[in-house]
């Protein structure tokens, strides 16, 4: 006997509003993935009917796949680092990509390392932990949002935010002092919804590949080796 | 009432108190559960509350800052009961003699974990549990994975069971240092497929990469695996081969008994736990965020308490599925109110109802 404990219903996703959301909705659009959210509402169904999109504070979209109510999502790692949880990571998406950059004002350089850093930041744990694995001493402060102005204020002299053009920063006299890490953007799953809808979320995420890169699991380690690492590059 | 009051009779995140029909429920399911352990023969024991710290703190890995720790009037760290799965085996290895083996033990207690606000429906409250003590080899761990199958089909819920091999882990990582392997378990566990490639690659050549990266990610049934794994012979080595072929075995076995409802060969479940050594598996369920069940085989565990021998078990978080049984396990419809001209009569009447079985209040 077996039973297939595979909801028969649709994926549920989460999707983040604001910046990404129309790079999500036109990537899926390329992908044969059609969907809209009517004025207000903040649940929809794709055209094929494989997914139910939910529309979320960006912040929060990890919550809802931690708790299995959106059974996968799209977020960045920023994101997903602040919170600690644990995710699948099926796919990392070419668009979206930003960068956790260290900055100052104009000329200030690198901090001191033997003196306690201040740094004020909206991602105060990975501030913390990436400070602790260089041995930097640091002091955080949390911030909620305009973190440009904490060096002009003087509240902290440093900032730990996302960069993506750099315009912002050069608009307040201020600079990129290091690059911290590249943000990418994911498709999460939670780890139990995954388990229990394997096979279809398998073929979605093969649907959504890349071109180039889109063979099928089964035949890349058969076919060469080649053929095997330009599937595990999907991920 | 001041605020402060207020708030101190608010419940803390990380317990729970339950009542009236939940209570009941509860305390049915748990009781189910206990006589389906008896009739296997798994004797029930209890283990403290708390205890000492350190002796656990090697074990706990990420869970360590889920411990409520508290120093002790000597001046020792001590540790809340956050896992019985690690108590027991501690007395196990203190109590057990050579004689006393095989020992089959059960449990079904409170444990007290920290939970963040963002993971407060875990329902982590309640650990209940099994362990064959004392028992290596194939018998051994088809017994365990009856029993876990067992509970489930009583219960009457679907559930998925996920078998994986923490000795393939062992097996084909070995060349990996303990940071390596490490987060060779986290990308595993996480099916960061690319990253595990890398790090395989920087001690085998792709192809090997390839093959072991590809296992690691697959989740199929039995049929499946096996013509999964036919394909790398060669490239596997014998043990590992062997390890893989083991699995297959035991799905085919608990088939063969009628056992196997949802089955699956899963290689990206090397086990929650670093203590395990062989077999593993969880158990997932639809509608929950997390797995319900966990377990596996741990060879070396009670000999860090002086007492080595093969064990195998599982634990369940109970209070996660309970809702979903509720119809079947939910408060008796027949209570009878018992009315009488004096209260003697209505008590005698009520004891009648009692003798028979049934439910009465006078």
């Amino acid at each position: 006997m077996s039973l297939n404990l595979e909801s028969a219903g649709p994926l549920t996703m989460a999707l983040p509003k604001g910046r990404l959301f129309e790079q999500v909705q036109e990537y899926f659009a390329e992908k044969g993935f059609h969907f809209k959210f009517e004025k207000r509402r903040l649940v929809a169904h794709d055209e094929s009917g494989l997914l139910k999109i939910f529309l979320v504070k960006n912040a929060d979209l990890p919550t809802y796949v931690n708790h299995g109510i959106a059974g996968m999502g799209i977020s960045g790692e920023d994101v997903l680092y602040e919170t600690g949880l644990r995710f699948f990571q099926l796919m990392r998406f070419d668009f979206g990509s930003t960068e956790m950059c260290l900055a100052a004002r104009e000329g200030y350089g690198m901090p001191n390392t033997i003196r306690t850093v201040s740094v004020a930041t909206k991602f105060p744990r990975f501030a913390r932990d990436y400070f602790y694995s260089q041995g930097v001493p640091i002091q955080i402060i949390k911030l909620n949002g305009s973190v440009e102005l904490a060096p002009i204020l003087g509240l902290a002299p440093y900032i730990v935010d996302l960069v993506e053009t750099g315009n912002t920063l050069r608009a307040n006299n201020l600079e990129v002092v290091d690059t911290l890490k590249k943000i990418n953007v994911h498709l999460i799953a939670n780890p139990s919804y995954y388990k229990l809808n394997y096979r279809r979320i398998n073929r979605f995420v093969e649907d959504l590949q890349p071109e180039a890169q889109n063979t099928s699991m089964d035949s890349t380690i058969e076919e060469s080796s080649e053929a095997g690492r330009g599937q595990l590059n999907k991920n | 009432m001041t605020d402060s009051r207020k708030r101190y009779l608010q419940v803390p995140q990380g317990t729970e108190g339950v009542h009236l029909e939940e209570a009941y429920r509860h305390r049915r399911i748990t009781q189910e559960l206990n006589q389906l352990f008896t009739q296997w023969g798994y004797l029930p024991v209890e283990t403290p509350v708390f205890d000492f710290y350190d002796i656990y703190e090697p074990l706990l890995r990420s869970s360590a800052r889920d411990v409520y720790r508290l120093i002790d009037r000597e001046g020792d760290l001590l540790m809340l009961r956050s896992d019985i799965t690690l108590f027991l085996a501690k007395q196990m290895g203190l109590w057990l003699r050579e004689e006393d083996l095989p020992t089959r033990v059960c449990y079904a207690d409170t444990i007290l974990r920290h939970q963040s606000a963002e993971d407060i429906s875990k329902n982590e409250f309640f650990q209940t549990g099994a362990e064959l003590i004392g028992k290596a080899g194939s018998e051994a761990d088809l017994e365990v994975l009856l029993l876990l199958e067992s509970i489930f089909m009583k219960l009457g819920v679907a559930s998925s069971i996920h078998l994986g091999s923490h000795q393939f882990l062992t097996l084909s990582l070995k060349e990996f240092d303990e940071t390596e392997l490490k987060e060779a378990v986290q990308a595993i566990r996480n099916r960061e497929q690319q990253k595990l490639y890398s790090m395989i690659e920087a001690h085998a050549s792709a192809r090997r990469a390839d093959v072991i990266t590809a296992l690691f990610s697959f989740i199929g049934n039995r049929e499946e695996f096996r013509r999964e794994i036919m394909r790398y012979e060669g490239i596997l080595h014998n043990e590992e081969m062997e390890s893989l072929q083991y699995l297959a075995e035991l799905v085919e076995q608990m088939e063969e008994l009628g056992y196997a409802r949802d089955v699956r060969i899963d290689l990206s479940e090397i086990g929650t736990q670093p203590y395990y050594t062989g077999i593993v598996f969880q158990v997932y369920q639809a509608g929950l965020d997390d797995a319900v069940a966990s377990g596996g085989r741990y060879d070396k565990l009670l000999s860090r308490f002086g007492f080595d021998c093969p064990s195998v078990g599982f634990s369940m978080m109970l209070r996660k599925i309970e809702d979903q049984v509720a119809d079947k396990f939910g408060l008796p419809e027949d209570i009878v109110k018992v009315e009488g001209e004096t209260f003697a009569e209505a008590f005698r009447t009520a004891q009648q109802i009692r003798r028979t079985g049934g439910i009465a209040i006078q």
